[in-house]
């Protein structure tokens, strides 16, 4: 019934992938909101990756931009010793989800609040090296006119075609994100989030589920990481700082934790506030503090989360109404 | 060489050490682990400056008006925010949020404002001229806020331990529930410190500004300190704040003489990073 | 005799200076139900919890069904076929009855097949409520449908702790009979501290005092005994 009432996900996603790729169509000719819907498409992969962790498994990795950073960093380094983006591409983001899986390890055995604790020490590690390996990084001032991919031919991958990209990018990640959370392995990073010693008790290996859940959110980090940097074309420890961890956290949060397409719209909301505000740019911190407040305060299960809530409140009432009938 | 680095190293251990058991009351009571407590550090420090430079205060008035006015706005705080999280399961990772949304929010606010100024912060000296302890001088300034410093330390540490709201405030750290039951008003408890927290990280602040100049990173810098030392005192533990806390000023003054700052920064979270994962409970844990 | 199911052998557990367990010594066969009686804090909890492996105990050897549990993770002794409820009551809240059993399903490694889920929801009388969240059951409907979760598994032995804690006194009577038919489904070991469960269900008793065993024996001996009189039932049970 409830299909026959809200489209079934895969419509859903049939309609997300008309949209991802129609913007940019229609966007065409003014490549300044092209771009900034190519930015909220990345940041649609990178929600979509803090929702398996934050939203379904109950981790608040506040070092999700410092993979993404350590990925873009590598795939810029490979690309200017003279490899090409597409082979740079996989073994960076493959080697940064790799290097934050074995800085997460430790400290996946913590829960919560001392997990994100944890995760912010790291995060500031990792932008603290970003500043402090020079010869890596070209230190605060970052490194810029980073080279576009370039597909066979020789042609340049860029405007719209770079755009169409990232679509089917967004379109793949929320693909795969619906399939794992649909899985097996879905329901036991549920039952790790709801409550993590009972879901060892019912004989779910939680540490390897949470280290796997970890390594692929890392992953989803990583491609957005190879993908932004030659998009911007300019990266620096500013662009995958702490901050940015916590952007991507408040659109899976704003959105609605936990549900596949809350963080999508989180994401499609939020992304674009700092190039709308770009005029008063110094207040972006003032408005992403007071949003982050907001969402703890009045919306903590986001905005997909009210309505859900809304929709299954019925539930219960309905089993008292067929008790009551059956006491009759 | 020797003295000088002690005495800077005495001056930051107070400093460290008022913030860090601010920090730590507020977790050890309501689990709030306040990550804008830099920003708090900084707001005090950035008060004071504006009363005693622009409105032309004496500093020593400045800094009581400054500590006076954390009260009204810690009462503030805890009636539009932070009450509503007293019963909510794992509050401490909702209020970990808030605070960092906090922080953005006062970031933003202070590189607006204060950010269009180049220069250091530098406040009027609270007591002019300088003492010779052996053949160094100190600014008399730094030592009167040394001294305010340590008697404030001691102050705390003697009400904690031996008034009747410390013996409160820990029967409600260790187990709520029970403090409850024997009549302990747990939100009164709540509310006060609080408000006792934000004023003693306030009072750190404005000493720092007394004792030296500054910029705005400082609320970064202090952020991490501050956690650092309540993480691996134990958090909760004012014994342990103190003691940390002292340690890393002395670490701080002597790390100072042949590295960058960065390196104290490192070695601090590195130091967080070790406690976390292998003894989360601190070193002092009660 | 064929070797017991459960043998723990000089268990000692410290907590500090705390010992929470002063080399207690327990086993069980196959088929019988244990009972374990004591005061608030005498380690009837934290035996379980080192038996299924959520502490690791100081000293002692613990073996199930021929193999060694120590240094095994909860998960691991799960899935040998040892499990066991909580004191407080414990079902994922926020997820329906149904999502809650299909958890309980998706790692266990002997489970039952569809007709004996739905035997088994039939038994509890949960078969009404599959669609609702687990946090709108009653306290009751929460604990029965603890015990779906572990019987889906196919447990060869189910540690109780407490299953009527919190009941009703007709709800008591209720559970104490579905506990009765349970023995025929898998080994049994229940922690209580009220004697009428273990009276009722018991077919042995293990006495906890301040971390120690000080007696062990039939249920009706071992109300006799003079010792447990004095120090349990003189103050609790009264």
């Amino acid at each position: 019934m409830k299909d026959r009432l809200f489209a079934s996900r895969w419509t859903k996603l049939a309609l997300f992938a008309a949209l991802a790729v129609g913007a940019p169509l229609v966007l065409s000719d003014n490549r300044y909101f092209a771009f900034i819907a190519g930015i909220t498409l990345i940041h649609i992969v990178w929600a979509s990756g803090m929702n398996l962790l934050y939203g379904y498994t109950g981790l608040m990795p506040l070092m999700f931009a410092g993979i993404a950073g350590i990925s873009a960093y590598i795939v810029v380094g490979l690309t200017g010793t003279g490899w090409t983006f597409w082979l740079a591409m996989p073994v960076g983001a493959l080697a940064s989800s790799v290097v934050g899986m074995l800085l997460g390890l430790p400290a996946l055995r913590l829960k919560g609040f001392y997990f994100t604790l944890c995760s912010l020490v790291i995060q500031t590690v990792i932008t603290l090296a970003f500043v402090y390996f020079v010869t890596l990084t070209n230190g605060d001032t970052g490194i810029s006119q980073i080279p576009l991919p370039t597909l066979p031919g020789g042609v340049s991958l860029q405007g719209l075609g770079y755009d169409l990209v990232l679509a089917g990018l967004a379109v793949a990640g929320i693909f795969i994100l619906i399939r794992l959370t649909d899985s097996d392995f879905g329901r036991r990073l549920v039952a790790i989030r709801e409550d993590d010693a009972l879901a060892e008790t019912l004989g779910i290996n939680v540490t390897r589920q949470k280290m796997t859940a970890f390594f692929i959110g890392s992953m989803y980090a990583s491609i957005g990481g190879a993908f932004y940097a030659p998009y911007v074309g300019f990266i620096s420890p500013r662009s995958f700082d702490v901050l940015i961890s916590l952007n991507v956290w408040l659109m899976v949060a704003f959105g609605g934790r936990g549900t596949i397409w809350g963080p999508v719209i989180g994401a499609t909301l939020l992304a674009p506030v700092p190039f709308l505000l770009q005029d008063y740019y110094t207040i972006k911190d003032v408005v992403y503090g007071l949003l982050i407040i907001g969402v703890i305060v009045l919306l903590p299960a986001g905005i997909a989360g009210g309505i859900k809530r809304k929709r299954t409140s019925a539930l219960p009432a309905t089993a008292t109404a067929v008790g009551t009938e059956k006491a009759r | 060489m020797l003295l000088s680095t002690l005495s800077s190293g005495l001056m930051l251990g107070v400093i460290f050490s008022l913030v860090a058991v601010g920090v730590t009351i507020v977790y050890g009571s309501i689990w709030m682990p306040n990550a804008a407590n830099g920003q708090f550090f900084l707001l005090a420090a950035l008060f004071i400056w504006s009363v005693s430079v622009s409105w032309g205060v004496h500093p020593a008035l400045a800094a009581l008006l400054v500590i006076g006015a954390s009260v009204p706005l810690s009462y503030l705080l805890e009636i539009t925010l932070i009450r509503r999280f007293y019963d909510v399961p794992n509050r401490n990772i909702s209020y970990f949020v808030l605070s960092l949304g906090i922080t953005q929010i006062l970031a933003g606010l202070f590189s607006i404002t204060y950010g269009v100024w180049s220069d250091q912060f530098q406040i009027p000296p609270l007591v002019p001229g300088v003492t010779f302890v052996g053949p160094f001088p100190i600014a008399n300034s730094r030592l009167a806020a040394l001294v305010t410093a340590a008697v404030l330390l001691a102050s705390l540490f003697a009400l904690l331990r031996y008034h009747r709201y410390g013996r409160a405030l820990r029967a409600v750290f260790q187990n709520r529930e029970a403090a409850a039951l024997r009549g302990v008003d747990v939100r009164g408890i709540y509310r006060m410190s609080f408000v006792l927290g934000n004023a003693v990280v306030f009072a750190g602040g404005v000493l720092f500004a007394c004792a030296y100049s500054f910029d705005l990173t400082v609320s970064w810098t202090m952020a991490i300190t501050a956690f650092a030392i309540m993480i691996i005192g134990g958090p909760g533990s004012v014994l342990g704040a103190l003691v940390v806390g002292m340690v890393f000023g002395f670490t701080q003054a002597i790390v100072s003489l042949f590295a960058s700052p960065t390196t104290a920064a490192f070695s601090y979270l590195g130091a967080m990073l070790i406690i976390l994962l292998f003894k989360p409970s601190g070193l002092f844990a009660r | 005799m064929n070797a017991p199911l459960l043998d723990a052998r000089d268990v000692t557990m410290r907590f500090g200076g705390l010992i929470a367990l002063r080399a207690v010594s327990v086993s069980q066969a196959a088929g019988e139900t244990l009972g374990m009686i004591g005061p608030n804090g005498s380690g009837k909890t934290t035996f379980v919890n080192v038996i299924t492996g959520h502490l690791k105990p100081n000293a002692g050897t613990v073996r199930f069904d021929g193999a060694s549990l120590i240094g095994q993770k909860p998960h691991q002794i799960a899935g040998a076929g040892l499990t066991r409820t909580y004191q407080a009551v414990r079902v994922f809240r926020e997820l329906t009855v149904r999502e809650n059993i299909a958890t309980a399903l998706v790692d266990a490694k002997d489970r039952l097949d569809a007709a004996g889920i739905g035997e088994v929801i039939d038994w509890l009388g949960l078969g009404h409520r599959l669609d609702v969240f687990a946090g709108g059951l009653t306290l009751y409907e929460q604990r029965r449908l603890e015990l779906l979760m572990r019987l889906v598994q196919r447990p060869k032995l189910l540690m109780l702790d407490e299953p009527v804690g919190g009941l009703s006194s007709t709800e008591v009577r209720a559970m104490i009979a579905l506990l009765a038919e349970l023995k025929s489904r898998c080994s049994v070991f229940i922690i209580e501290h009220t004697m009428k469960v273990i009276r009722e269900l018991a077919d042995r008793v293990v006495v906890l005092m301040a971390g120690e065993k000080i007696a062990d024996g039939a249920p009706a001996d071992i109300l006799t005994d003079q010792r447990v009189v004095e120090k349990y039932l003189g103050s609790v049970d009264a």
